[in-house]
């Protein structure tokens, strides 16, 4: 079966044309997996190498990710009567104070493109609520992001918090956003840090290589 | 020559190549607020107040020019968007927002009643507050005055929603560009009322870097009016800065052509016509300690001329003694 018409539409960014796709396959029975996996999902991970080699900028990857979810959501339905064939759940979100959210909106496309699910609890999240959802869905990612030096401070207390809250062990916490570094994260206790979303990809592969 | 009147011509020095440096951490109103024990919403609201807040920064730092920021949303409020403070502004929603109904993009920009709004809006014109403390300032100190603006490309983000200006660009280019005409408009207004006081002027457009759009959309959507606003500043004699934090590499040769007089910028290695403003990371400043600071320093000063900053705004809850760490390491560089 040929998947690059799917592939090739996310990358070009044509919506309608996705979900006719989608339709088609569906109809032809092919499984909702196949068509995640060998044209949603590459399709994706075309806009995120071409995002990298900074080919594509935030524009496009949002048209992609729009196009990506217009299919996406066509199998979503089908998809969770199987879930088994996820690779791990991530929560995401933007911590307290900051509404920033376009580099978390890419990650959170990026990560789903690449077979996560992820809970997405939006922007200026406090920062009870991150405990109060890793102790809920027992994830095994917290991802937070923030673009301010004035919000950055709360990933630091979010990661005390699971601590006092004895959470800290069961989930790894990854931290991204333009004030952030390698540094920081080392220094508040984070998992892993990543510059952007291929990265983010690539440190939440590798993170749980050992789960899998 | 005392002390203040050649302090005064520094900046203008190390623009006209016949000094190497100046110093000026970018140190707005916020973190001005903070250590004068001023609550920010207050400050940023009332001309006096924003006025001597940034006047005790002055005063504490001594660097060679001052800033009139106090947020990055002055226009767009001023537009009809809505702010909440938590303390520090932030966009509650964009113009083409109402509470209950997002407006499909494509149906916002042609929609009349939508574009109307902008402009025509009853909310808060704080653009008052800024040009009579501008006003203040230029009366009370010897040291060049730069009052900061968005650039058009960014206010047009700002007003309509970012990511939705964003997809707008590859969308619909006619209406892309109709918003950015509005937003350039209202700014050359703006302008003109500070450029009669008159000041020098920075035009700040951080969503027109190249962390954020191509290139080819740089020079499509964002150069044009950048370079209006620059024309009409040095046609008044004035300063023209320009702002752009991020990933500026593949732009720099764009922004050469503005024809600024400062071109403040994340890496100041990248070779330029135009004087570089930068050099010390903000991280380092707010986390750093003295000698991760003189490093940066030591590095930045090996630029043939530069106006030693920082690379974004000075984070609000920067340490002081880091800042004048930063100034009394720079003087003492100083022949």
């Amino acid at each position: 079966m040929d998947f690059s018409p799917i592939k090739k539409a996310i990358v070009s960014f044509e919506e309608e044309k996705i979900k006719k796709l989608i339709e088609e396959f569906i109809e032809k029975g092919i499984r909702p997996q196949e068509i995640l996996e060998h044209g949603l999902i590459p399709g994706m991970k075309e806009v995120g190498r071409l995002f990298e080699i900074k080919e594509y900028y935030v524009p496009e990857v949002l048209l992609a990710a729009e196009t990506f979810y217009a299919g996406f959501n066509m199998i979503k339905p089908l998809l969770i009567e199987n879930k088994s064939g996820r690779k791990g759940r991530i929560v995401i979100g933007v911590v307290q104070g900051d509404i920033h959210d376009i580099g978390k909106n890419i990650v959170k496309v990026m990560l789903e493109a690449s077979g996560y699910d992820v809970i997405d609890l939006g922007k200026d999240v406090p920062n009870e609520r991150f405990i109060e959802v890793v102790d809920q869905e027992k994830p095994d990612i917290l991802a937070l992001s923030s673009l301010m030096t004035t919000t950055m401070v709360h990933m630091e207390i979010i990661i005390k918090l699971l601590n006092k809250k004895r959470l800290r062990k069961t989930v790894k916490v990854i931290v991204g956003g333009a004030p952030i570094t390698q540094e920081y994260a080392d220094k508040i206790g984070a998992d892993g840090y990543a510059e952007d979303a291929a990265g983010a990809t690539r440190l939440v592969d590798r993170l749980l290589q050992g789960n899998e | 020559m005392n002390n203040s009147v050649f302090q005064s011509q520094r900046i203008n020095d190390v623009i006209g190549r016949r000094k190497k440096f100046a110093v000026f951490p970018l140190v707005c109103a916020d973190h001005c607020a903070r250590i004068f024990n001023k609550e920010f919403k207050d400050v940023a609201n009332d001309f006096v107040m924003l006025a001597e807040t940034l006047k005790y920064g002055y005063s504490l730092y001594k660097y060679d020019m001052v800033l009139v920021f106090s947020d990055p949303y002055v226009e767009a409020e001023a537009m009809g968007c809505s702010l909440e403070y938590a303390p520090y502004p932030r966009l509650k929603h964009s113009v083409k927002y109402s509470p209950d109904k997002l407006i499909k993009i494509s149906q916002s920009c042609v929609n009349p009643e939508i574009m109307n709004r902008i402009t025509t809006s009853p909310n808060h014109d704080r653009r008052e507050v800024i040009i009579n403390a501008a006003r203040l300032l230029k009366e009370s100190l010897d040291v060049p005055v730069f009052v900061s603006i968005k650039g058009p490309f960014t206010l047009a983000c700002f007003i309509t929603g970012i990511e939705d200006f964003l997809k707008l660009l590859l969308h619909d280019e006619s209406q892309a560009k109709s918003v950015i005409e509005r937003t350039l408009n209202f700014q050359r207004d703006y302008l003109k009322k500070l450029l009669q006081i008159p000041v020098h002027i920075f035009i700040g457009d951080p969503l027109a870097s190249s962390s954020v759009i191509s290139p080819l959309l740089f020079e499509k959507y964002a150069f044009e009016p950048l370079r209006i606003l620059v024309r009409e500043i040095k046609e008044n004699g004035m300063n023209a800065g320009i702002h752009i934090c991020g990933y500026t590499k593949p732009i720099i040769d764009i922004l050469d052509r503005l024809n600024a007089d400062i071109l403040s910028i994340e890496d100041i290695t990248l070779k330029t016509k135009t004087l570089k403003m930068g050099g010390v990371s903000t991280s380092t400043l707010l986390h750093g300690d003295r000698e991760q600071i003189r490093n940066e320093i030591e590095s930045a000063l090996k630029e043939d001329f530069l106006i030693l900053s920082t690379s974004c705004d000075v984070s609000v809850n920067t340490p002081s003694e880091n800042i004048k760490t930063m100034i009394d390491i720079a003087r003492s560089y100083e022949v």
